[in-house]
């Protein structure tokens, strides 16, 4: 199975995804979901390709923000969190219990979550740190660990801007 | 002479006098991201104020803002990209994208690759070429942050697209040009006559290797960011001249194309390309081609 690593890692959220092989690509660790649409203007040497769904790093899985947004459209382990620690979140930061609004699926420990806004909006995830329901009583300690946010899109920018201005001197 | 006193006298030549300019900053919404939800509103919440461009369908000027445009949740959830006003009427002027097939030349950042796929609302396919793999990691990342699914992207020369062995429905040749003194400060320092000369010659091999993949019906909208004559009115007095194509009507602000350029007289159909000096948009040229009719 071509995707094995990606449905491995959707398993981690409660989610059993399937995928066609004939539309799934793979080009250098990287994976690409096509319709046939897409599929029929695809040649050997692409870069980049329809749904970019992560890439494969020394044997670590890095997913991409498509892929979760896949996983949110079905029924997975999730969080929602309030306004302020949106942004926090998008900063990098971790999650305290008492940003949780709402939780659904296994919260366990060392699972996966989906982290998302007060409009359903998916801002990542992370991985939680205690189980859930034993944090009751303890509301500011940190339940979950920022794993991935959309904050990496301006990473990336920042990292992009600084090579060109290597280059440039 | 400084070459700051050469283009201006160019510019005077052609009926337009120099000022400086300062530019607005504008923002594109990604409609099909975006759904149904009151981004406005949303957006002044954050005290980010946007006003709609009357001649765009979903650009915005940003009127003030106590935030960085491009440093919110909903940036980061491409639900709006930044995206330079004049630069948003290329893709504009295609009609009906919806499942075509559609070749995007020179891609890189993404700006216009991203509004179409938002146009098509990701249907049918795009084909995005550029020749910098450096440029080309800006383009995929904008793609991902605002979810396009439709297209395929390719480290490729433009003056290579027939070798990917497609035809397209529509072809935007939006093409590496000198750009203009209005969205760099240093444009009057850096630029010659020798490398408009230069870019223009460039950009004919681009717009022929392009023609050459475009079906019977199909659509080509050319577009620079330069005020030059040579990389656009007369470029297109040359694609008249030694392509199969011609010039289609558009509806669209700007001023006509020139068609009298430093004492050459061009063909009258120039007049419907639309040629915008700089002011609250940068400088920008635009026309729409077509297979000539018989």
């Amino acid at each position: 199975m071509k995707g094995k690593v990606i449905v491995d890692f959707a398993l981690q959220f409660g989610v059993k995804l399937v995928f066609n092989d004939d539309l799934l690509f793979q080009c250098e660790g990287r994976f690409f979901l096509l319709n046939s649409n897409v599929k029929s203007l695809v040649r050997d040497n692409f870069f980049y390709a329809g749904i970019y769904l992560g890439k494969v790093r020394s044997g670590k899985f890095f997913p991409s923000f498509n892929l979760l947004s896949m996983l949110i459209e079905h029924e997975c382990n999730r969080i929602v969190i309030d306004r302020k620690t949106s942004w926090l979140f998008i900063c990098g930061r971790n999650i305290f219990r008492n940003s949780i609004l709402q939780a659904y699926g296994k919260i366990r420990q060392k699972n996966h979550v989906l982290v998302l806004n007060e409009l359903g909006e998916c801002l990542g995830f992370g991985r939680v740190l205690a189980g859930f329901e034993e944090q009751q009583d303890n509301k500011n300690s940190v339940a979950i660990a920022n794993v991935l946010d959309i904050g990496d899109f301006l990473r990336r920018e920042r990292e992009h801007k600084n090579r060109l201005d290597i280059k440039q001197r | 002479m400084s070459d700051r006193e050469f283009f201006v006298g160019r510019y005077e030549k052609l009926d337009w006098k120099y000022r400086p300019v300062k530019l607005r900053q504008a923002v594109r919404f990604n409609c099909f991201n975006i759904g149904g939800q009151d981004l406005v509103s949303r957006l002044c919440g954050l005290g980010l104020n946007l006003e709609k461009i009357g001649f765009l369908s979903s650009g915005y000027w940003v009127c003030d803002s106590k935030v960085s445009a491009g440093a919110t949740a909903e940036y980061l959830l491409g639900l709006y990209s930044i995206q330079e006003a004049a630069a948003q009427i290329p893709v504009s002027l295609f009609s009906n994208v919806k499942g075509k097939r559609v070749l995007d030349v020179s891609a890189a950042p993404g700006g216009k690759t991203v509004q179409l796929a938002d146009a098509m609302g990701n249907t049918g396919g795009i084909v995005a070429l550029d020749i910098s793999k450096q440029r080309l990691t800006a383009l995929v990342n904008h793609l991902e942050r605002c979810r396009v699914r439709n297209t395929v992207v390719y480290q490729l020369d433009a003056r290579n697209s027939p070798k990917l062995g497609l035809k397209f429905d529509r072809i935007l040749v939006d093409v590496p040009c000198s750009g203009n003194f209005a969205s760099d400060p240093m444009w009057f320092q850096n630029r010659t006559l020798e490398d408009v000369t230069r870019n223009a010659r460039v950009q004919r091999e681009i717009l022929m290797k392009a023609s050459e993949c475009l079906s019977d019906d199909g659509e080509i909208v050319y577009s620079t960011c330069s005020l030059e004559p040579e990389e656009n009115e007369l470029n297109m007095d040359w694609a008249l001249h030694h392509l199969d194509l011609q010039i289609a009507e558009i509806n669209c602000p700007g001023a006509q194309g020139l068609t009298s350029v430093f004492g050459k007289e061009l063909d009258p159909s120039i007049a419907r390309c639309r040629r915008f000096w700089p002011d609250t948009t940068q400088g920008f040229f635009v026309c729409k081609l077509v297979r000539r009719r018989s």
